[in-house]
């Protein structure tokens, strides 16, 4: 099968990139695969080129680039086709809609997946009939604002299949939406087999990694962590990961260690990549967020042999781990249900080793090239089913155009009203 | 717009090394195989001439036919298209920063498995030799090392009100009747009475003692030891674990003092200081 994938941005850094890169990599063992990144900044991907795919992009930002598009007029123009609900639509202009649309016009290929909603819209308005068109979702459809919902609820009814990380969001998506046709399936996020050895349970560090933000609730785990020193003095926290622009989480975080007197217990390590050697200086992994649309540094814990004490937030956690076997489950916002969980696993050497390599045996359905094949599998029936709109019947597709092309000009009206009157506010 | 297609990784780009540390102060570095014309991991230390050992220089080299400023670990091949290096821990390493190159060409930061150098217990009987490869600002692979004979490794602080105290263990000396702690800010020298059994050393700092009013800029006072009345001082400092620059991550909670704010901090050197601010 030739596969095209349409990405954001394949040289920046971040979850959607990774999965991509890692589920094209393996693709490629077998079929002819490619990777069209809109933007383009810099001259390698930031997480390195995946072996044996095709790199392409549409908009050039490199500032010495002979093709650079960023003084392009159409660039300050905005995005007219790139829906205003996806969170990245201030990046997208006159330019993008045009280069996406042109590209998606002549693409030869037998699949084409889209990464994130902007780009499923795109997909699903403006692919040639003929590719298989296929929608992922790497967040979660609670996530999407009312505006982005109600767009892809309509939009999305062009695809043949979408994609979810989760069961849970698989669900909201066929009961929430009325999406006839469309298949909706769960495949969730794949992770590598780390390049180190495994964690060998006796280090007395618990780790922790991701972005300081509010809905990650470090605050939570520090809180946690004083109970445990309390008991376990010997133990110590790392915290990897860096703050968002104002700093102010890890101002918060630093004020809370200090409030608990744990400067010489709990530490924020700043960034770290890759994350896998940083994983295995510890044992025991602990995720104390209230959301995680998929829960990807999970699966990279029990990869490197860690125990995960996570919290049961929506939507990943409890699609991982198996409460008690290869982690555990602990009810959100509990501190002393955290606590005594981290500690059931600090004062038992044996079920912490255990614990561990049940983690490490039970994630292996994570691996790339097992997540590769229910894609692949998907990709195949739909191809043999006949993608492009066969299924989906011309009369239908053209149906729908035409009500898209109504709600667009309704859409256009809506935003021009809001924008004047948002003019009018501020003058 | 281009569909240009990204050639594969050019013969020129930058090589790459993983490294994996041993608890002996060894590294090992591998590289996937490349087109070097010499097969050699040069480590190269930062400000060090690099040049032929001048005669009756400080001492031998690291490696023989090396400079001192210059380590050549030679590749060989160790199966899967890898070259291997190995920097042993018994090979001597001057202090301080050391560059990896390839050839010309400096060489790029890998997967790093340094968990032997976490809570790092050496066994050394005169000091510490402590080596940490790490990425530079710049994303280059370089080592950090420390040599002390003998050291004074910081562990815990403890603070009490208006005091840090400092608790920690020495390697290559004990501590005897007349051990005192030294807090140096250029030519000015406090000192307060240090203690401890075994190998293990504390020690605690008045914050006043070093907050002569009035403290108009930021000061950095360093922290030495010395373990007995006739002993060279011996600085304060923490190497012995996987972290290159503790400066933003050991971070300590500040006092309040009249007139002053005071705090322990480590340098990007990961020595202990006292800052004092206005």
């Amino acid at each position: 099968m030739h596969i095209s994938f349409l990405l954001h941005n394949a040289y920046g850094i971040g979850g959607t990139i990774r999965t991509t890169f890692n589920l094209a990599r393996t693709l490629a063992e077998r079929h002819d695969v490619e990777i069209v990144s809109v933007f383009r900044h810099r001259e390698e991907p930031t997480l390195g080129a995946p072996a044996g795919v095709t790199m392409k992009h549409l908009v050039d930002l490199r500032k010495n680039s002979p093709t650079y598009d960023g003084a392009h007029p159409d660039y300050k123009k905005p995005a007219r086709v790139f829906p205003r609900g996806d969170g990245r639509w201030k990046q997208y202009s006159r330019l993008t809609d045009d280069r996406i649309a042109a590209h998606l016009k002549t693409l030869q290929a037998d699949v084409v997946v889209g990464t994130r909603p902007g780009l499923n819209v795109h997909i699903a308005r403006q692919a040639r009939r003929g590719p298989v068109r296929v929608a992922q979702e790497h967040l979660t459809l609670d996530s999407h604002g009312y505006r982005l919902r109600r767009e892809i609820g309509h939009r999305y009814a062009l695809l043949d299949a979408i994609t979810t990380v989760t069961e849970a969001d698989a669900r909201s998506y066929r009961t929430k939406l009325k999406l006839p046709g469309v298949r909706v399936d769960s495949v969730p996020n794949s992770v590598p087999a780390p390049v180190v050895e495994p964690a060998d349970s006796t280090a007395k560090w618990v780790v922790a990694a991701g972005r300081l933000t509010r809905v990650k609730r470090y605050d939570l785990l520090v809180e946690a962590f004083a109970k445990v020193v309390a008991a376990r003095p010997d133990w110590r926290l790392r915290i990897y990961g860096s703050g968002d622009a104002t700093g102010n989480e890890r101002n918060a975080l630093l004020a809370l260690i200090e409030a608990r007197g744990l400067h010489n217990h709990v530490f924020l390590m700043g960034t770290a990549n890759p994350l896998e050697p940083e994983w295995v200086k510890g044992s025991i992994a602990a995720v104390t967020s209230r959301l995680e649309s998929f829960g990807m540094t999970i699966v990279e814990a029990m990869r490197c042999g860690l125990p995960v004490v996570s919290t049961d937030c929506p939507h990943g956690p409890r699609e991982i781990i198996e409460d008690g076997v290869d982690g555990r489950l602990v009810p959100v916002g509990d501190v002393d249900a955290f606590a005594d969980a981290l500690l059931a696993l600090i004062q038992d050497d044996d079920l912490r080793r255990r614990t561990g390599q049940a983690a490490l045996a039970a994630s292996q359905r994570f691996d790339p090239v097992r997540i590769a094949e229910r894609h692949e599998a998907l990709f195949a029936e739909l191809v043999a089913r006949g993608g492009g709109g066969r299924s989906r019947g011309r009369v239908r597709d053209a149906l729908h155009r035409t009500r898209g092309v109504a709600l667009d000009a309704a859409y256009s009206a809506r935003y021009k009203a809001a924008d004047l009157l948002r003019k009018g506010k501020s003058a | 717009m281009s569909d240009a297609t990204d050639p594969a990784p050019a013969p020129g780009t930058p090589p790459r090394a993983d490294c994996v540390a041993d608890s002996a102060g060894g590294i090992t570095f591998d590289i996937a195989v490349v087109d070097a014309a010499e097969p050699v991991l040069v480590l190269r230390r930062r400000g060090g001439s690099a040049g032929p050992a001048p005669s009756g220089g400080p001492g031998p080299g690291p490696v023989p036919g090396g400079a001192p400023d210059e380590a050549r670990l030679p590749l060989t091949p160790a199966g899967a298209g890898h070259l291997r290096a190995v920097l042993p821990g018994t090979v001597q390493l001057a202090e301080g920063r050391w560059d990896a190159y390839l050839g010309d060409r400096a060489v790029e930061p890998g997967v790093r498995d340094l968990r032997a150098l976490v809570d790092r217990v050496p066994d050394e009987r005169d000091g510490v030799r402590a080596r940490v490869p790490y990425p530079t600002a710049d994303g280059r692979l370089a080592v950090r090392s420390w040599v002390r004979r003998p050291h004074a490794e910081a562990g815990d602080i403890v603070l009490g009100e208006g005091v840090c105290t400092v608790e920690g263990t020495l390697y290559g000396a004990r501590c005897a009747a007349g051990a005192v702690a030294e807090a140096r800010l250029g030519g000015t020298v406090h000192r307060v009475p240090a203690g401890g059994e075994g190998g293990a050393f504390a020690f605690t700092v008045p914050y006043d003692l070093l907050a002569e009013p009035p403290v108009t800029s930021e000061q950095l006072w360093e922290l030495w030891l010395r373990p007995d009345a006739g002993a060279e001082p011996v600085r304060v400092a923490r190497v012995l674990d996987d972290v290159w620059d503790r400066k933003n991550v050991f971070v300590y909670p500040a006092h309040r003092g009249e007139g002053y704010g005071a705090a322990p901090c480590y340098t990007a050197d990961n020595d202990l200081c006292v800052r004092l601010t206005p």
